[in-house]
């Protein structure tokens, strides 16, 4: 419909004021008359297929983002305004964020919204002006990173003293991963090492890089990883400064070596991981001086100890020849040779004494028994005898006297004993009743039948009873 | 004085202190013996540690599978290094 670009609207937009150019009123030539549907359908049609894909130079203003993802804005300049949309399948691709204020080349579709009368830009891809789009979304990563203390220094992990197992994430095919096993095979020959092979540059590798990470730093036995990449163009490494990588980095448990591109290039990677190395074989270095230099100290410290012992013993040796040196002890030996001579003539002489101890001894036993036996025994036994006898006479007068007093004591206490008797209870009237040939004393009524005889003990004499009745007590309450 | 080592660094401070209390002699004869033996042992005890790693270079699949390496890499290091 060229038609309809012979319309003012074309190239005089009827919202700008623009006084100092008045035009007159065009005359139309014929009358066509529009409904406004029909018109906006037309204007649609018109800057739909007109402005399909167009570039525009502006600044971001009243940015929001709903939580559907779709971006919603407005692109300004000096003298005009535009509204904008990105949707949400556009917006996932956005390498930094946008914000207000912020001067962006938009690249897009021309829209109309026939309901409101209104047009926008329908973004596909928005890109900071000036920087690029990488460098923003880089600088954007980093600040928040570093606001998160990510790279606080306090953050970074000593390296193992000595990696038992060390850990690769990198391309299988890359120099990379030649020349740090090549570093590692040269230093330190009985290395063990796990490769994680990833992609590590194009469409997914960020994701690859960081599953590798989290996969290998929790493999039993390692403890230290290095992941990396050689060098390349910015956009080759760009996958180290995703934030996904630096994710897994940050909350690896084990320290990581990152070794990205040449000495230049610093990565997101880089700046969160435990050390930083310029390249691959730098941080298969940086693994490996360490046991280099550990083995250099454990030497030195062996040599200094050997060094030390050795003084040690020399200080001694040296006390122990001066000491022999000294005339105390060089006369020694001549002093115990003389001691020994002396300690012979002694033993010698306490034999000879100790001989002549034994002979005197000797000789008093025989004298002695001599002594004993000349002795005359008879006398001795006859006053012995003697003796005996007047001992016996004065013990039987004692044993006379003991017994007369002990027959006394003894009527004494018969007499006591006599009125404890029961047959003494007889003298009060008590009576003693037996049976018939006097072998039991009856004690219970029915121990008898009447026409039974028993015999009764008084005090003095007996009575022979018969019975006639016998009468046995009421049986006892139970 | 013959206690367990723990590990290559603890064996390596007591490796220093050892020479150091060594080095600084006023010692009796068979303490210092006994120092320099402990040294011995210490030392020898992280050379061995040094050396003890295991040589090999393994993969690890994106499924968590040990593989060996291509025999391109196991070779790697070994030939045209001077």
């Amino acid at each position: 419909m060229p038609n309809l670009f012979d319309l003012p609207f074309d190239d005089d937009d009827p919202d700008s004021k623009t006084p100092h150019e008045p035009r007159p009123a065009p005359q139309p030539p014929d009358r066509r008359i529009f409904t406004v549907s029909e018109l906006t359908a037309s204007v649609r049609e018109l800057l739909e297929s007109t402005y399909g894909d167009v570039w525009i130079d502006g600044e971001l203003s009243n940015f929001k983002r709903w939580r559907t993802g779709h971006l919603y804005f407005t692109l300004k300049d000096a003298g005009a305004q535009l509204k904008g949309v990105m949707f949400r399948s556009a917006a996932r691709s956005l390498r930094f964020t946008p914000e207000d204020g912020l001067r962006v080349i938009a690249r897009g579709r021309l829209g109309v919204y026939e309901p409101k009368g209104e047009y926008q830009i329908v973004c596909e891809q928005l890109e900071p002006h000036g920087v690029g789009a990488r460098q923003l979304a880089f600088e954007q990563l980093k600040r928040r990173l570093e606001a998160e203390g990510l790279f606080e220094p306090s953050r970074k992990r000593a390296l193992p003293a000595l990696p038992r197992k060390i850990g690769i994430v990198t391309s299988l095919d890359g120099a990379a991963l030649r020349d740090i096993v090549n570093v590692l095979r040269r230093r330190y020959p009985n290395a063990h090492l796990l490769i994680r092979p990833s992609q590590v540059q194009g469409e997914g590798a960020a994701n690859d890089i960081a599953r590798a990470v989290t996969q290998v730093t929790a493999a039993p036995g390692v403890d230290v990883v290095i992941v990396g990449r050689g060098g390349g163009s910015i956009e080759d490494l760009w996958a180290f400064n995703e934030e996904v990588v630096a994710r897994a980095i940050a909350t690896s448990a084990v320290p990581v070596i990152s070794a990205v591109g040449h000495e230049t290039d610093f990565t997101i990677a880089d700046f969160v991981a435990d050390l930083r190395a310029p390249t691959p074989s730098a941080a298969a270095e940086l693994v490996v001086t360490r046991k280099d230099e550990y083995r250099q100290r454990i030497d030195r410290l062996h040599e200094r100890l050997t060094a030390a012992a050795r003084i040690g013993i020399r200080g001694w040796q040296t006390r122990v020849r001066v000491l022999e040196q000294r005339p105390g002890l060089a006369g020694w030996p001549v002093r115990l040779a003389l001691r020994g001579r002396r300690a012979a003539e002694l033993s010698h002489a306490l034999a000879d004494r100790v001989r002549a101890l034994i002979g005197a001894g000797e000789r008093r036993y025989h004298q002695l028994r001599l002594r004993l036996e000349s002795r005359d025994l008879r006398r001795t036994l006859a006053t012995i005898a003697a003796r005996l006898t007047v001992s016996e006479g004065g013990l039987t007068a004692v044993m006379a006297g003991r017994s007369h007093a002990r027959r006394e004591s003894l009527g004494v206490l018969a007499g006591r004993l006599e009125t404890l008797s029961p047959l003494a209870v007889l003298g009060r009237g008590y009576a003693i009743c037996w049976n018939a040939d006097r072998t039991t004393i009856v004690s219970k009524a029915d121990a008898v039948a009447p026409g039974e005889a028993v015999r009764i003990t008084l005090h003095r004499g007996e009575l022979s009873c018969t019975v006639t009745t016998a009468t046995a007590p009421p049986p006892p309450k139970p | 004085m013959t206690s367990k080592i723990k590990d290559f660094e603890s064996a390596l401070t007591e490796l220093e202190t050892t020479v150091k209390t060594l080095e600084a002699g006023d010692l009796a004869l068979d303490k210092s013996l006994a120092l320099f033996e402990r040294g011995v042992e210490l030392s020898r005890f992280c050379h061995q540690r040094l050396e003890e790693a295991e040589r090999r270079i393994e993969v690890l699949t994106e499924r968590g599978e040990l593989r060996d390496a291509p025999d391109s890499l196991q070779a790697a290091g070994d030939r045209d290094e001077p």
